[in-house]
């Protein structure tokens, strides 16, 4: 039996839901009115794969380990070094701050005020679309922040081993975290001697972000590799922190360049982040 | 009808998953390919009775909801989709199989370029485009040999 084209009744149906999702659309992109949605149903995604984990491939795993002893030293291994990538985490700002070893009074101020790390909490991955990175100018992530008490965690710095990868901007049971290559996103740095600044901005790249500055304000001159460090400025990262190095300058016209930097740390490294609110 | 949805349903969940599997080692070579798209697609123009425009905005705010996509983005063009596919499925009767395979590729390049405006504006890329052009309509011919390979499985009613 042939199918019947759309009456013109039909079609008026068509064009009311194509506008509907119009105005829908709009609204998402423009408002988080569905993040709410979004955020439980991830959550409840991630919950599930780990109540189906737990009940189906975790007993099949725990029999095997307990045949093949093998396995369970690699386990030890592997809790070893979560323990030591912790602990790298939580000396993080110590390790990565460039002028930490120069100045002598910092190492006495932090031995004599703890504040910085009492804002210091442990996440872990919940998830990440690693697509993000080669379709998207959209890059975020969901981290689960571990002994969270009803804390806002809004605008606090998130970091690996290698560097900080961005900023949570959701509070829900997982949180979001908008990564420093999302087109959205900026971070405060500097170079070296601390006379040039500006604003890193995502590029929408994997691992790139990309800084805009006049020469008629600022003359000197870059160099290929040069380093360039958070400045701290705007309270959400801390200072000092070594972001990435240049790889290219491009001078747009006689008043602008953009300077591109390629960044340390990835958020595909590691399943283990620090969360810390200045 | 119920049975009919809910069987497309699990379907659109397998695929979407395939979906996000495949797009990232297609994405190092330039190519998108919209996979759970050209399936609804197939099950539109395979359906024996026309498959109005609520299912279809119903099925892309899945859709968006599984995949993490803005809602509406899909349920758009999935809308669209049903629509031209309805009013022209008696039309494609008269289409070589050729001539059908070149619609469908191009219906999901300009999804991937509409996709692409929405999600991916500051590095929208011609070059993506095109070469998924390409790619979709070579898909698509390559998905209608198949039918003249394994008869049995595409003589199936959706």
């Amino acid at each position: 039996m042939a199918r019947t084209s759309p009456t013109p009744g039909q079609k008026i149906i068509y064009f009311i839901f194509i506008i509907l999702g119009v105005a829908v659309l709009y609204t998402d992109i423009n408002t988080k009115l569905f993040s709410g949605i979004k955020n439980n149903f991830q959550s409840l995604k991630i919950s599930s794969v780990y109540v189906i984990k737990n009940i189906s491939v975790n007993p099949v795993r725990d029999f095997i380990q307990l045949i093949q002893a093998k396995q369970k030293l690699m386990d030890e291994n592997k809790e070893l070094r979560e323990k030591l990538d912790e602990a790298y985490l939580k000396n993080f700002l110590i390790s990565k701050e460039n002028t930490f070893y120069i100045d002598h009074t910092k190492m006495i101020k932090l031995i004599n005020d703890n504040a910085s790390t009492e804002s210091f909490h442990l996440a872990k991955l919940g998830e990440i679309n690693p697509n993000i990175f080669n379709c998207c100018d959209r890059h975020r992530i969901y981290i689960e922040i571990l002994d969270k008490n009803k804390e806002d965690f809004i605008e606090s710095s998130v970091f690996n081993l290698n560097g900080i990868i961005g900023q949570v901007v959701g509070n829900a049971s997982q949180n979001e975290v908008i990564l420093l290559t999302d087109t959205k996103s900026s971070i405060p740095i500097k170079n070296l001697k601390g006379d040039f600044f500006c604003n890193g901005i995502g590029s929408g790249k994997e691992g790139l972000i990309s800084c805009n500055y006049s020469q008629l304000v600022w003359t000197g001159s870059h160099e290929i590799g040069e380093s360039f460090y958070s400045s701290g400025l705007g309270g959400v990262y801390p200072k000092d922190i070594k972001v990435g190095e240049l790889i290219s300058i491009d001078i747009v016209d006689n008043s602008n360049t953009k300077l591109e930097i390629k960044l340390i740390a990835s958020p595909l490294e590691s399943d283990l982040f620090g969360v810390i609110k200045i | 009808m119920i049975k009919g949805f809910i069987k497309r349903i699990f379907l659109i969940f397998v695929v979407a998953y395939l979906d996000y599997k495949v797009a990232l080692g297609l994405s190092e070579i330039y190519v998108v390919l919209p996979l759970t798209f050209l399936v609804y697609s197939f099950f539109l123009y395979r359906s024996v009775n026309n498959i109005g425009p609520f299912e279809s905005f119903l099925t892309g705010l899945l859709v968006d909801l599984i995949t993490n996509s803005y809602f509406g983005h899909n349920a758009i063009l999935f809308c669209f989709a049903s629509y031209l596919i309805d009013t022209y499925s008696n039309t494609f009767k008269l289409f070589s199989y050729l001539q059908i395979c070149i619609f469908f590729g191009v219906s999901a390049t300009a999804y991937v370029g509409f996709t692409q405006i929405i999600l991916n504006l500051y590095n929208f890329s011609y070059m993506t485009l095109f070469i998924s052009a390409i790619f979709n309509i070579s898909f698509c011919i390559f998905v209608a040999m198949l039918s003249v390979y394994f008869p049995q499985i595409a003589g199936r009613k959706m």
